[in-house]
């Protein structure tokens, strides 16, 4: 088997491996597990970057394949995870990252031959505005999306008095994941703004029309006022804790079901990724 | 084993405070030298704290023939204490060798405190340790058995949980606070009311890092005069609810019957401050601050039972590391055992370099003060020489020494005879001891045992 078939093998296997022993090794309190399962996810990482750089060499820049656009996807969740470790101590929102770096990864091996019926014309300008800009939010939607989670349950543990689980016991803090959710916020808003705004100018440019009633353009508009309506509360009116922690985890959810729902299952869409 | 460990003690389990009290050793000066001179032991080491006391004692296995040793070393005890003998016998516990040497581990590593877990008795253990070391009743297997537990209660703490969660409630506020603010630099904290728990929560929360501690009190003098203890700003009460909007964490213990923080005006403090998150430890009985407080977004209250509850839980928690520490504790009897049977060789060679050594130094220093001023080379050569000497000379003995512990059942008699041709425990000289050279001068291997303290030949007669 060449390199280029077996690397899709390595990277879902190393992706897999390392997440199983990240959530064994946060579940036992056991360091050792958990470097060890951010090494080999870490194995994984330079794989799945060697695997993107073999497809760039074999098959040109393609923008548009379905397998291109996700496994970027996977990668850019990834760096944004390293970002905030490195920034914020937020190593345990590995057990966030590396499964969706895992899911996106094998949903772009599993459709190899699909395409976006994206016309060629998306150059590199309006690739990085409007593709670079709205995965880079994403994948910070996805970090504040696990950050929720790990924030609603454990202020809930402390708020009801219900004591915190042995794995609580080595996560951050309250403020910690707040801080996260304010920084997902203030730099994933604008970055989803310019992104969204990018496409309907690209979309005038090619089709001479901004909107054109699809099922994503409609709902990428509901998360850019879900978005815009948390924004505003947490700069404006301090917003803080709960609240914009479910806001995040509510776009996240239906950033989802646009990215893998609608691109797949909707036939009508002009993102959808076709055969 | 040609010596026995006895640990005799009563604790906070065993005995009252004023059991404890009249037999504690703190203010006793030399007891371990006094104990040694009162019974036939070798070794003592005494711990006396304020929830224990306990005398560990190594006897020669024959002396233990003879005499009752526990019965000795409370009767001495007792004595030293002046208190009743029947009353010390009623509360104390005995170990004898493995129990004892099992039951000092787990006191090491706390697991038979009050508190499970916690870190003084360690400290407290150090220094008796100490002490029998400087007062010289502490030898081969007290040191052997001291280290062994120290590194013991590393293990433990290292290796389990025991230690890991607050089991007093102002730690336990402590690291709640942590839970919720991380790190508690820069943050602030405010008083109310006075009281000892609430202090020691205020005292754990600056040593923890808070940048600022207001102090507010019904009245302000008492108020002012916390604050210069505690390094805080004293306020006023009138002012309080007013500065709580710069205030993150507050601990309240006012005697006031009603609350005085109500979730009305938190509410308005929550605006003020942006929601920024705000911890409530609320310890006064009846309660100084509305429960309905946290059910604010980003208030986090806690009165006294929470507090408790959650120290309990800890506690419970510690119950089962400790499950784990007894393994460990069980894992290194068995290597002490062990070690007491078949390396008692290691530390007589230890002995006898060590006393080589120590030898050549006192002589090359009594030479080099004949010498007057010598150059460095000849300082370090006949330094070399004499140590060399020493050394090649006693590099037979100790071959012999080894060669016989590979033969099963000779090597106790031979290194108890080194150590006394040696006199490596300095034991005094009998007064006998001449008289018994004369009459015994012939035989080789008996001869240099008749010399000795005349208790221990019996135990030679009987291997």
């Amino acid at each position: 088997m060449a390199l280029p078939e077996i690397l899709p093998v390595l990277v879902i296997g190393l992706y897999f491996l390392g997440t199983a022993l990240y959530v064994l090794g946060s579940a036992l309190r056991n360091e050792r597990l958990k470097v060890t399962a951010l090494c080999v996810a870490g194995a994984g990482f330079a794989l799945h970057a060697a695997d993107l750089c073999v497809q760039i060499g074999q098959e040109g820049f393609s923008p548009s394949t379905a397998r291109f656009l996700l496994s970027l996807m996977g990668l850019g969740i990834l760096i944004i995870f390293v970002v905030f470790w490195l920034w914020l101590r937020l190593r345990f929102l590995a057990v966030v990252a590396l499964p969706l770096a895992l899911v996106f990864y094998t949903a772009s091996s599993a459709a190899p031959g699909i395409k976006a019926s994206l016309p060629p014309m998306l150059s590199g300008l309006f690739f990085f505005l409007h593709i670079g800009t709205l995965f880079c939010s994403m994948a910070l939607l996805a970090m504040g999306f696990g950050a929720g989670l790990a924030f609603l349950n454990m202020e809930k543990r402390i708020k009801t008095k219900s004591g915190l689980k042995t794995f609580q016991k080595d996560m951050p803090s309250l403020n910690t994941f707040d801080r996260m959710n304010h920084w997902v916020i203030v730099a994933g808003f604008p970055l989803y703004t310019l992104g969204l705004a990018s496409g309907f100018v690209w979309a005038w440019l090619t089709a001479r029309r901004v909107f054109s009633f699809d099922p994503k353009e409609i709902l990428s508009l509901v998360m850019l006022g879900l978005f815009a309506y948390l924004f505003h509360q947490r700069l404006a009116f301090g917003w803080r804790g709960r609240k914009p922690a479910i806001t995040v985890i509510v776009v996240f959810l239906l950033m989802t079901v646009s990215m893998l729902g609608i691109n797949y299952l909707v036939p009508t869409t002009y993102h959808g990724f076709k055969p | 084993m040609d010596k026995h460990i006895f640990l005799v003690g009563l604790n906070h389990r065993t005995a009252g405070v004023d059991v404890r009290e009249k037999f504690a050793l703190t203010s006793v000066a030399d007891f371990e030298k006094s104990l040694l001179a009162a019974c036939p032991l070798r070794e003592v080491l005494a711990l006396s704290t304020c929830n224990r006391v306990e005398i560990l004692v190594v006897a020669d296995a024959a002396q233990c023939a003879n005499a009752d040793i526990p019965a000795a070393v409370l009767r001495h005890w007792a004595a030293v204490c002046s208190g009743p003998l029947d009353v010390l016998e009623a509360h104390v516990y005995r170990h004898e060798d493995l129990e004892a040497v099992t039951h000092l581990f787990r006191v090491a590593a706390s697991l038979d405190s009050m508190v499970m877990g916690e870190p003084q008795i360690l400290g407290q253990l150090k220094n008796s340790y100490r002490k029998a070391v400087e007062t010289g009743t502490a030898r081969v297997i007290v040191n052997r058995l001291l280290h062994k537990s120290f590194s013991v209660a590393k293990r433990v703490r290292t290796e389990t949980a025991i230690a890991s969660s607050a089991v007093s409630i102002s730690y336990a506020a402590v690291e709640l606070a942590k839970k919720i603010f991380g790190e508690l630099a820069g943050k602030t904290a405010m008083l109310v009311g006075a009281g000892e728990m609430a202090e020691l929560a205020a005292t754990h929360l600056l040593t923890s890092g808070i940048e600022k501690l207001f102090i507010c009190n019904r009245t302000y003098a008492r108020a002012q005069e916390l604050a210069k203890t505690m390094k805080g700003e004293a306020i006023f009460f009138e002012d309080m609810v007013e500065r709580l909007k710069d205030v993150d964490i507050v601990i309240s213990s006012t005697g006031s019957p009603t609350a005085i923080i109500r979730a009305k005006d938190i509410r308005d403090v929550l605006k003020k401050r942006r929601n920024r998150a705000m911890f409530f430890i609320d310890i006064a009985v009846p309660r100084d601050i509305d429960p309905d407080v946290n059910a604010l977004d980003n208030v986090y209250l806690y009165d006294i039972d929470d507090l408790k509850e959650v120290v309990e839980e800890n506690m419970s928690a510690r119950q089962g590391e400790a499950v784990k520490a007894s393994a460990i504790v069980d894992l290194e009897v068995a290597a002490f055992a062990t070690w007491m049977k078949s390396l008692a060789l290691q530390p007589t060679i230890t002995d006898l370099l060590g006393r080589a050594d120590e030898v050549a130094a006192r002589e090359l220093a009594k030479t080099l003060k004949r010498l007057g001023e010598v150059d460095d080379a000849t300082h370090e050569a006949l330094e070399v020489l004499v140590r060399s000497v020493c050394h090649k000379l006693l590099h037979e003995p100790i071959c012999f020494l080894k060669r016989r512990t590979r033969e099963e059942g000779s090597a106790e008699r031979f290194i108890d005879v080194t150590r006394r041709i040696f006199n490596l425990d300095q034991d005094p000289v009998n007064q006998d001891a001449h008289l018994d050279r004369r009459i015994a001068g012939d035989d080789e291997a008996s001869g240099p045992d008749d010399q000795c303290e005349c208790c221990r030949d019996d135990a030679d007669g009987k291997d």
